[in-house]
């Protein structure tokens, strides 16, 4: 998998551009970089509504074509403006969230998250050597799309030279999206605003990359007036040599994805290609969030531990649940002594009560003789998690109560009681 | 902990409080019924009230999640519905693999992992009708939230122990 990403993210496809160590070292920070930007962020598209990061981003959107067409050097600060907007047609693509989204190529929305948020990464890291190596690339992007744009060198004497080399800014930012644009049969998209950005999309097309019979002859009738490269367009559509998605037709609101170099062109294996990265960056989000499982590879590993993490906490909430039942509350209850729980680690306070709380107040009302019974075992049962011996506990439990016991007019009563209304 | 998101611009109105709100309130209630019962110390007025505060914790947490979540839809769909009886929900589960299968990208059995998802869907609720993609973001949201949970409960029992 990071072999194929490194290959796709900086891959020109008629350029004999050598793999060299760069790739690697960029596409492994921009990896990083997205765990550790989802984590810092507040954004996360989990957490979030899921806009926020669009929302964000498209404050960003007015800025960047006014200062796109400015600047030459290859600072950092048009740079991010100009992967932001790649972000922002990165992350635009998804259905409920039309508006914002300035390239109708619709790409994945975590790979995109990854490469549009790279300047983002770049900038709230402060990582000087990142910039440095993206903005080497560059030159060589540029370069290498100049070789293989034969049509093209008669247009590019129409764009400015400001263009040229955000195109090739962005290109190191824009081919992760390249690489990613397949009609997904699942990822039914509504029609997307056609880009408003013109300088962004002027870009798009200048990366050698991104030629894409579907974007173009979308976005050709709305903008002809406003673009001024329309005609280079025209003459990329010709070069449609790798697009393994240009058999579908000229169809909108697709995901278009390029076959990578020595990959199967088959529609079927793109789609298979593009869901199969899509689990697995999940499964990725999910190796953080699964305590210990950064060293295990492999996806049914994985799931297993998933599978247990997930039945251990809810048996810890099972747990509480039957300890709160018994338990007499205090009058006054203090919310806010609730909410400010800071000094404590959650293992060692939730083992406290795990210690503690059978064997005192409320272990009077249950048969003594097997709490203090199960207490011994619970301290032999080896388990990674801090309250796996609940399963004893439970079991014991359920054994106790569940003699001559159905529990089904124990849950009537609860929704006839209504307390559990969902007003709550 | 910090915070997770927010709805409102009120800072405090986060999925923890929400949670810790309506989880009191719950508790608090029924404390009262408990108490005002005679019969309250009886395993099986032990296991009732049981269930009743691990139903109040999943409808509070739930709810303070809202309907954005598939798994949140899920349960409170299952507390409204409680009193469906066990045909009707053999059926749903049914309808709701035929719905994976048109719409997500299922692949059969030789999937490496096809085992272990089934597991999990049963265990994140609502995850019957979800194709292997959609049901791994679930599970993510639903640990995140299991934790909160988990955090504030114990919480809770050190305050009413103390």
């Amino acid at each position: 998998m990071d072999g194929h990403e490194n290959e796709g993210i900086l891959q020109c496809p008629s350029s004999g551009m050598s793999t060299n160590p760069l790739p690697e070292k960029v596409s492994g920070m921009i990896m990083n970089s997205v765990s550790m930007y989802k984590h810092s962020n507040g954004a996360d598209p989990f957490f979030s509504s899921g806009w926020d990061p669009l929302v964000s981003l498209s404050h960003n959107e007015n800025f960047g074509g006014s200062s796109m067409v400015s600047h030459r050097e290859f600072a950092s600060t048009p740079y991010p403006i100009v992967l932001e907007n790649q972000g922002i047609s990165g992350t635009s693509h998804l259905v409920q969230y039309p508006s914002s989204s300035t390239y109708v190529e619709l790409v994945p929305k975590l790979p995109c998250l990854g490469s549009g948020s790279f300047s983002d990464m770049v900038n709230s890291f402060g990582l000087p050597e990142c910039s440095q190596i993206v903005n080497s690339e560059c030159p060589q992007n540029y370069a290498s799309s100049k070789e293989d744009g034969t049509g093209r060198t008669s247009t590019n004497g129409a764009l400015s030279q400001d263009d040229r080399q955000m195109s090739g800014e962005g290109a190191v930012g824009s081919s992760p999206n390249a690489k990613r644009r397949k009609r997904v049969s699942d990822y039914n998209n509504s029609p997307v605003s056609p880009r408003q950005n013109a300088a962004g999309e002027t870009e798009k097309d200048l990366s050698g990359q991104s030629s894409d019979v579907q974007k173009e002859s979308d976005e050709k009738k709305p903008k002809t007036e406003q673009n001024p490269g329309s005609n280079f367009r025209g003459k990329q559509t010709g070069k449609q040599g790798k697009n393994a998605s240009s058999a579908d037709g000229f169809k909108e609101n697709y995901i278009h994805v390029r076959a990578r170099r020595g990959q199967a062109t088959n529609s079927h294996s793109l789609a298979e290609r593009v869901r199969r990265e899509k689990i697995s960056e999940r499964m990725r989000l999910l190796q953080e969030l699964v305590p210990g499982c950064n060293k295990i590879t492999g996806k049914a590993v994985m799931l297993d531990e998933i599978i247990n993490y997930v039945q251990s906490l809810q048996q810890q909430v099972e747990f509480l649940s039957m300890k709160l039942a018994t338990v007499n509350p205090e009058q006054n209850v203090d919310i806010e002594q609730i909410l400010s729980k800071d000094i404590i680690n959650s293992r060692s306070g939730t083992g406290a009560i795990l210690g503690f709380g059978p064997g005192t107040s409320s272990s009077h009302r249950f048969h003594r003789g097997t709490f203090q019974g199960t207490l011994p075992s619970i301290s032999s049962t080896t388990s990674k998690y801090p309250l796996l011996p609940q399963t004893v506990l439970d079991n014991e439990l359920h054994g106790l109560f569940q003699v001559g016991f159905d529990s089904c007019p124990a849950v009537d009563n609860l929704g006839s009681n209504g307390h559990f209304k969902p007003e709550l | 902990m910090n915070p997770r998101r927010s709805i409102s611009s009120n800072p405090a109105s986060t999925v923890k409080s929400r949670f810790t709100n309506g989880f009191l309130q719950a508790l608090l209630r029924i404390n009262r019924q408990r108490i005002t019962s005679t019969t309250a110390y009886t395993p099986r007025e032990i296991f009732r009230g049981y269930l009743r505060v691990k139903i109040a914790a999943d409808v509070s947490m739930a709810s303070a999640i809202g309907s954005r979540r598939a798994w949140s839809r899920a349960i409170l769909r299952k507390v409204r519905s409680h009193g469906r009886d066990g045909a009707q929900v053999r059926r749903m589960s049914f309808l709701a693999m035929r719905k994976r299968n048109l719409y997500g990208n299922i692949k059969c059995v030789e999937d490496a992992g096809f085992h272990q998802a089934n597991v999990l869907r049963k265990l994140v609720p609502g995850g019957e009708a979800m194709d292997m993609c959609c049901l791994l973001g679930e599970t993510a949201h639903y640990i995140k939230c299991l934790k909160t949970q988990v955090k504030v409960m114990g919480r809770i029992a050190e305050v009413f122990s103390t």
